[in-house]
């Protein structure tokens, strides 16, 4: 079976700033796969090009074996394009937006309509379908741009940071809204900067850092190359004072405080779990719990990439759309 | 075609009535002719072309000038650009937008031109055509000049000095055949030289068929070369 995304070399250079390196992936239908990287990484740049709205320095992609630039009407015509900023026309009503973005697939009259009702009802718009988009919150934008690139029942769909900016509620709307979508048979590519969205969402992950893919596996075996450092989660009441003589224990090679619990790094749980409970009892701390946890995409990632997590917690900042990319 | 017509009615429903266009499209034209025209012994074969020439430059072009870089700028024209739509398709269905206000204000200003003046078209069907020629070129113009640009405040300055000079130099206040030999070989360069000549002929009725073939030859060379730097211009400028 022919992969629905098949990129070879894609490369992408703007002066003398390497965007996007060499990059060789393949997407299967039905897949949902997630693009992981920090801002600046090359995500948007990638999508941009797999969409057809910037070419390639070099290399070739093929939606369901269309070439992205020789047959771009035919691919295009099969994708649907959630960009990282919501891009629906603040001026026109939720109802006008999906009409136009119909129009624009050559949705038929009567199909439109009904699409159009239909997304709005599931998006939770419908009561709101005649208003301005500009009186729109920013979750509603996003669901209204979501169901913009759906309303030609697109084969495989591109979110670019679906849900960055959003409170939990939308957020979590979106993404069950993508494991609905999936399950009916699309295909999916997405890109985040949330570790934790990556791992609940996809299927498949490639981690890219600086234009390269530097890995790309399923969630779990992606977590697997962390494994040899294993995190000991222990929630006791630690002094200040306390906390160095603990990281001095020759079995722990990191402690890291999460609100009322430890977290520390070990090489060996067998070895330095009797070391902690020695050391509670030395100091009369009192363990409340004592978990052993496994590794998380975030540690692979750390791994991977040698970048502290926290980078992939700022927010990316507001970019002139037609400028510079991710 | 259709999407290029869809894009154009998005286009009139957004950005016909905003300030900007308001402001360079219909009140600009007005005062700029006002200006060197009030004190001057104007006849209405000057008024009515004079006017309509400006109306349909300022108005066509101003559409494409706001609409463009600012679809740029807030993102929306990527939903163009991913959408199975070519970008020769894009350009035309924006050059059909300025072209429909373009019409739009060219017909009104030609009402105001014939009750200021008092005059009368003796051609109204070349009239029309010279109309819908003119504002399709100055449609294709306005994107040619703001293509570049990705913000209003960006496109707005060339655009406008561009339209000026074109004012001045066209032939709308002084004759071309009263200018220096250089400007008229300037002139013949520049497309409101074909527009106001096919106006006064409309309006006069004093038609020489050759010179008519050379101005709608004229605009109509120039409307396509106009989307072509057009397509090519944002072929570059999409990184």
């Amino acid at each position: 079976m022919n992969p629905t995304i098949k990129t070879q070399g894609l490369t992408k250079r703007y002066h003398d700033v390497l965007a996007v390196d060499h990059l060789d992936l393949e997407v299967s239908e039905g897949e949902i796969f997630g693009l992981l990287g920090p801002n600046g990484a090359g995500k948007t740049t990638t999508i941009r090009m797999l969409t057809g709205q910037t070419s390639p320095t070099s290399g070739t992609i093929r939606i369901d074996n269309h070439d992205i630039i020789r047959e771009a009407i035919r691919a295009k015509r099969l994708i649907g394009v959630v960009p990282d900023v919501s891009n629906i026309y603040d001026e026109l009503s939720a109802w006008d937006n999906l009409i136009f973005a119909a129009r624009l697939y050559s949705v038929p009259k009567l199909e439109r309509e009904n699409r159009a009702n239909a997304l709005l009802e599931l998006f939770g718009l419908f009561e709101r379908r005649k208003d301005d988009v500009a009186g729109f919150s920013r979750g509603m934008k996003r669901r209204l741009t979501i169901a913009a690139a759906l309303i030609h029942k697109p084969k495989l769909l591109f979110l670019d940071e679906p849900t960055t900016g959003l409170d939990v509620q939308s957020s979590r709307l979106i993404r069950n809204l993508i494991k609905e979508l999936n399950a009916d048979g699309a295909t999916v590519f997405l890109t985040t900067h949330y570790i934790e969205e990556a791992d609940q969402l996809c299927q498949r992950i490639a981690i890219i850092n600086k234009g390269k893919i530097v890995a790309m596996d399923n969630p779990e075996k992606l977590k697997a190359i962390s494994e040899e450092r294993q995190v000991i989660e222990v929630s006791f009441i630690l002094p200040k004072g306390l906390e160095d003589k603990l990281k001095g224990l020759s079995c722990i090679s990191e402690v890291s405080r999460f609100g009322d619990k430890c977290r520390l790094r070990v090489d060996d749980t067998s070895e330095a779990v009797p070391a902690l409970v020695d050391f509670s009892r030395e100091n009369n701390l009192k363990i409340i719990s004592i978990n052993t946890l496994k590794p998380t995409l975030e540690d692979a990632f750390v791994k991977l990439t040698g970048l502290n997590p926290e980078v992939m917690k700022t927010e990316k900042e507001p970019v002139k759309k037609s400028g510079n990319s991710d | 075609m259709w999407k290029a017509f869809h894009i154009a009615q998005k286009d009139a429903k957004i950005y016909f009535f905003k300030g900007p266009n308001i402001t360079f499209g219909l009140l600009f034209p007005a005062i700029i002719y006002l200006a060197f025209s009030i004190g001057r012994d104007v006849g209405a074969t000057s008024i009515i072309p004079g006017l309509v020439t400006m109306s349909s430059l300022f108005g066509a072009g101003a559409i494409e000038s706001i609409a463009l870089p600012l679809e740029r700028a807030k993102g929306t024209f990527e939903r163009l650009l991913a959408a199975p739509i070519s970008l020769t398709t894009i350009v035309v269905g924006k050059a059909l937008g300025g072209f429909f206000f373009g019409i739009v204000l060219s017909i009104g200003y030609l009402l105001f031109a014939l009750l200021l003046s008092g005059g009368a078209v003796a051609s109204p069907l070349l009239f029309a055509l010279g109309i819908v020629l003119s504002a399709f070129a100055f449609s294709a113009l306005g994107i040619c000049i703001s293509a570049p640009f990705r913000d209003v405040p960006q496109a707005m300055p060339p655009a406008t000095l561009i339209r000026v000079a074109l004012i001045f130099l066209g032939g709308v206040f002084i004759p071309v055949a009263t200018m220096p030999p250089f400007l008229q070989f300037v002139a013949y360069l520049l497309p409101v030289t074909y527009t106001i000549d096919v106006l006064r002929q409309a309006t006069t009725g004093y038609i020489v068929i050759q010179t008519v073939i050379v101005d709608v030859a004229a605009l109509l060379f120039f409307a396509s070369v106009f989307l072509a730097i057009a397509v090519l211009l944002l072929k570059k400028t999409i990184r």
